[in-house]
């Protein structure tokens, strides 16, 4: 009786702790949303308090302002064109150089992986020349290449490390019955790497959707082409002032994102698991 | 020839990358561009002698690319209105303010060069000089404020006129009216003793006397620039002259002691009356302390405030001094100039149809008026329209009776004036005695403008 | 040519043509960039002029000689490093450690700590610095408390650590995820086995559990490592380097003086330099950790 006692006590202070540090999560995401709604004077004069009008017309300005619209396409665009090459190439790849170890595929595996370890910033200055000159930059479609070629060394070492656990036997028989290497590979292994290949797109959605610096370089220079984060951070910086504004600017960059979590909750946690932890 | 050799070896690793990545779901997408991507290369190189050509009657696409998101509204009703003037000429307008010269940078590198494009006047007129056209010659010659064309000579060779001026400037302190009235203090303090005294009477009224903005890099170089002027004074040179000797490694900071003494003392007595946190207030704060009537007076800002804090108290009894620097009341000067230019691009394919844009601005009637009417700047042109707001009325009234001193800022770059700020920042924050950050900014500006 | 010649030369055949979209793609976007960052390292230029001039070693000269900016940012980069790595580790595993407590929420707890990851640093930055500046004076106004009005982004040396706070804040959800991945596999039996031998719920953590945590740990680790040392955006969107230049990272560093300061080859020295300790770092932390794994 008295263990139980005691263990049910540990466990209330247990929730009691998680439950008061989930307040330092929860509290700044909902000021964020909270101001969004104020108008000016009251955010500058009163921060945590709550609106006495719902000032609706921040977010009907901003929108339009931003053209929201338009950015948000932008950003469904890069994001996809770069998800698409970064799992197909990486994903055969990985394939070739697990199932036929050799000297050339094992030099080629170091080559690929590698640049996980150079900084962005290392780069950042030389990278926009060499896309200016091949015509990458200021394009969407050139940056969700260019994410190809940063996105690749990371999913291809994921999964280079699933396909150990996808027995060899499966493809060997594929191959005996007269199937070629490309056939076997999208027709068997590809859906086998299912599960790494969720992990893969949710870590690089969530980097593509929300990455800041290598659109500030590529595509910042036109609302064609900005993506969300970059607009929210140059409105922000026009509006630096105008506090109102900004905090609408910023709930509209993470809603989507905020939106799509709630739905795919059970998927994305599990993705970002799945190719982590066994690989 | 290099660019040319990586030009050819970047292009034929993409297309061999797209043409072996062929199979894979999103093949079409990838040959086509990379089919368009090797036709772009030939054709932007044929389009530049057909554009020489051109005339202002035919079509033209400018690119303007600047700074100062706050007039945002007001060029685009400029650019509208100069679309009746000239239908064929479409203009691009973009403008950011962080991270500006970044983005400026990845353009001219990229080849991209923006028509019209922004820097600081001054010194970096010859940092962007290469790429600058120099518009003396121009109608816009006879309208352009001879203090603001000042600005937009080469420093180096002492003549043209490399930049336009969207709008001119005054430098002070702006303050709140009635808690002067409040506390009985009739004039604005012009002493360094006077101001002391009034920061004691306005903090015994129960306000604050100073709000600071001190975690803006910028707010030192506006503050710090009538201190310098001061020094010069005293040491009987000029303000380029003060500048360019601690530049070349001549003097230090310590040798002037309206520098060493006044300027840090300033700052101190800014701290001790001012914010609960100096290094964390930053414009948006000092603008809701001043016009909610908590502090007296702010610090580094100007007629941009203007709007903001009359936004937030339509009340709001608005005064503008010069800072005091010294015991002398003369050294309390506003500071009065433009300190950015507009730059056209000597090198464009539309420079004839920007230029016509650029001189239409300054010289047609919609475009004088415009300063006042539309953008509420102080015009930078010769022009005699009233301005609705405080700080430039009262501004032109104090550069009227007292004289505006130097815009000093110019004589180095932003490059400078951030280390600056973030020096002084460490002096606030305890982390540098004054000695050391004397000697830091000596060496510093030294470093940085020499090298510039 | 034998039959088993033509197969073993079409596999090779297939071979590079399956793996060279990856190599090219990244040599163009990574080595290529990389090796010009070698060369302007060893140039002098400030971006915008038209030629560059060549200075040979000098930008590493000054870089090393100066008492300068980049060696302070780059000890800064490593405290943060240290901090951000140690604590995020920590109170990961010790959130992770309480979420598979069996109890009602505790999945809606790891969503919540889950959500500032998939937001954008740069929001992050953002919302905590409304919060540092506009939020904690009024909180100060309705608490009385003075920790409040400490000037948490206005202090040099509190600064340090708001900006690692607020570093953990957002990436904290990630490695709870994955300690909680690498709690669920401990298997029941093992530590059922270490309770009829009569540890106690420390032992049991601390004797089993923690050595079986291995390839979890490794991997946050790593995660968090890597992560750490290519701090930016929060940085930048939080304090701008400030006050006082006190928190430059030295990625921020790099970009100030590349594009702020005007000295793109001395930029592209740094990233250099920056390069080598960041393999170096990584190199020596994941072999100290592959020794130490745990395999079941």
């Amino acid at each position: 009786m008295k263990i139980t006692t005691k263990r049910a006590l540990r466990k209330w202070v247990l929730i009691l702790a998680v439950t008061l540090i989930s307040i330092i999560y929860i509290y700044p995401v909902y000021l964020m949303f909270m101001n969004s709604v104020k108008p000016f004077g009251e955010i500058v004069s009163d921060a945590i308090a709550l609106p006495t009008t719902l000032a609706w017309d921040n977010y009907t300005y901003v929108i339009k302002k931003i053209k929201y619209v338009k950015l948000f396409t932008n950003n469904v665009i890069i994001t996809c064109t770069g998800i698409v090459g970064i799992v197909a190439f990486s994903s055969i790849a990985a394939y070739i150089m697990d199932r036929r170890k050799n000297r050339f595929t094992s030099i080629a595996h170091l080559i690929v992986i590698t640049p996980m370890l150079i900084p962005f910033q290392t780069i950042m200055i030389t990278l926009l020349k060499a896309m200016n000159v091949i015509h990458l930059s200021g394009s969407r479609f050139g940056l969700g290449v260019q994410y190809w070629g940063f996105g690749i060394p990371m999913a291809t070492f994921i999964f280079f490390n699933f396909m150990k656990t996808i027995p060899k036997e499966i493809d060997e028989s594929a191959i005996i019955d007269g199937a070629s290497t490309f056939r076997t590979f999208i027709s068997i292994i590809f859906p086998l790497l299912k599960s790494v290949t969720v992990t893969v797109i949710v870590l690089d959605v969530m980097w593509i959707w929300n990455d800041f610096l290598l659109p500030l370089l590529m595509v910042n220079s036109s609302n064609k082409t900005k993506t969300l984060v970059l607009a929210a951070y140059t409105f922000i910086g026009q509006m630096n002032t105008k506090w109102h504004y900004a905090m609408t600017a910023m709930v509209l960059a993470v809603v989507p994102s905020i939106i799509i979590f709630i739905f795919l909750q059970k998927y994305i946690v599990d993705g970002v698991v799945a190719g982590a932890v066994k690989g | 020839m290099k660019k040319r050799i990586l030009s050819v070896l970047l292009s034929t690793a993409m297309v061999a990358t797209l043409l072996v990545g062929c199979g894979q779901s999103a093949a079409p997408a990838e040959s086509s561009d990379a089919a368009a991507s090797e036709e772009a290369a030939p054709a932007k190189e044929e389009a530049a002698p057909a554009a020489e050509e051109e005339t202002s009657d035919e079509e033209a696409e400018i690119y303007m690319f600047i700074s100062s998101p706050e007039y945002a509204d007001a060029i685009n009703e400029l650019i509208d209105a100069y679309g009746e003037v000239a239908p064929n000429v479409t203009i691009n307008y973009e403008t950011t303010q962080n991270d500006y010269p970044t983005l400026l940078k990845a353009k001219l590198n990229s080849g991209e060069v923006p028509d019209i494009f922004s820097s600081t006047s001054g010194k970096e007129i010859d940092v962007y000089k290469e790429w600058s056209y120099d518009m003396t010659g121009e109608a816009l010659e006879s309208t352009i404020d001879p203090a603001v064309a000042a600005m937009m000579k080469s420093p180096e060779t002492g003549d043209g006129l490399y930049g336009i001026a969207i709008k001119g400037n005054y430098f002070g302190i702006v303050y709140n009216k009635a808690i002067f009235e409040e506390v009985g203090i009739a004039s604005f303090p012009k002493t360094m003793d006077e101001l002391k005294t009034a920061c004691e009477k306005i903090s015994a009224a129960g306000y604050k006397p100073f709000t600071t903005g001190f975690a803006e890099w910028w707010v030192f170089k506006h503050c710090g620039q009538t201190f310098v002027n001061a020094a010069a004074r005293e040491a009987g040179i000029t303000s380029a002259e003060l500048v360019s000797s601690i530049v070349k490694g001549e003097k230090t900071v310590a040798d002037y002691p309206i520098l060493m003494n006044n300027w840090f003392d300033f700052i101190d007595l800014a701290v001790k009356y001012g914010d609960d946190k100096p290094l964390e207030t930053a414009l948006a704060n000092e603008e809701a302390a001043l016009a909610n009537g908590e502090c007296a007076m702010t610090l580094g800002q100007g007629a941009w405030i203007e709007g903001d804090v009359m936004s937030i108290n339509p009340d709001f009894k608005l005064g503008f001094a010069a800072y005091p620097v010294s015991d002398n009341p003369a050294d309390a000067k506003i500071i009065a100039g433009s300190d950015q230019a507009l730059r056209v691009n000597k090198d464009s394919a539309q420079l004839k149809a920007t230029m016509d844009f650029i001189n239409w601005w300054y010289t047609s009637d919609y475009g004088k008026a415009w300063f006042n009417d539309v953008a509420g700047v102080v015009p930078p042109i010769l022009s005699d329209s009233e301005s609705e707001f405080e700080v430039i009325k009262q501004g032109s009234a104090l550069s009227a009776t007292d004289g505006a001193g130097d815009l000093n800022i110019c004589y180095s770059t932003d490059s400078f004036h951030q280390t600056f700020g973030e020096l002084m920042q460490a002096y606030i924050a305890g982390t540098a005695t004054r000695e050391a950050t004397a000697q830091a900014i000596t060496e510093q500006w030294a470093a940085i403008e020499g090298a510039n | 040519m034998s039959q088993k010649q033509k197969r073993l030369l079409k596999e090779y055949a297939e071979n590079f043509l399956y793996i060279i979209p990856a190599i090219l793609l990244v040599t163009v976007m990574i080595y290529i960039p990389f090796v010009m960052s070698g060369y302007y390292s060893l140039t002098e230029w400030n971006g915008i002029s038209k030629a560059p001039k060549f200075v040979g070693f000098s930008n590493f000269q000054t870089l090393f000689s100066s008492k300068g900016e980049f060696m302070n940012s780059l000890w800064f980069t490593t405290k943060y490093t240290f901090g951000f790595t140690l604590f995020s580790n920590v109170l990961a595993l010790a959130l992770a450690v309480a979420l598979t407590k069996k109890f009602k929420l505790a999945n809606f707890f790891r969503g919540i700590f889950f959500i500032p990851y998939i937001m954008s640093m740069t929001i992050v930055g953002f919302i905590w610095q409304f919060i540092f500046t506009q939020g904690f004076s009024k909180l100060a106004d309705i608490t009385g408390w003075g920790f409040w009005n400490f000037s948490f982004l206005g202090d040099p040396k509190l600064a340090f650590y708001s900006v690692v706070f607020v570093g953990i804040w957002q990436q904290l959800g990630f490695y709870i995820v994955l300690y909680i991945a690498g709690l669920q596999a401990v298997p029941a039996d093992v530590l059922e086995a270490a309770t009829v031998d009569g540890a106690t719920g420390w032992q049991r953590f601390s004797k089993v559990t923690l050595p079986l945590l291995g390839p979890s740990f490794t991997t946050c680790i790593f995660m968090s490592l890597t992560n750490a040392l290519k701090v930016f955006d929060i940085i930048l969107a939080l304090t701008k380097g400030g006050p006082g230049g006190s928190t430059y990272s030295v990625t921020l560093q790099i970009y100030k003086d590349a594009f702020t300061n005007n000295r793109y080859g001395m930029g592209s020295a740094e990233s250099i330099v920056y390069f080598l300790f960041v393999l170096i770092v990584t190199q020596a932390v994941l072999k100290l950790f592959s020794t130490k794994e745990v395999d079941l």
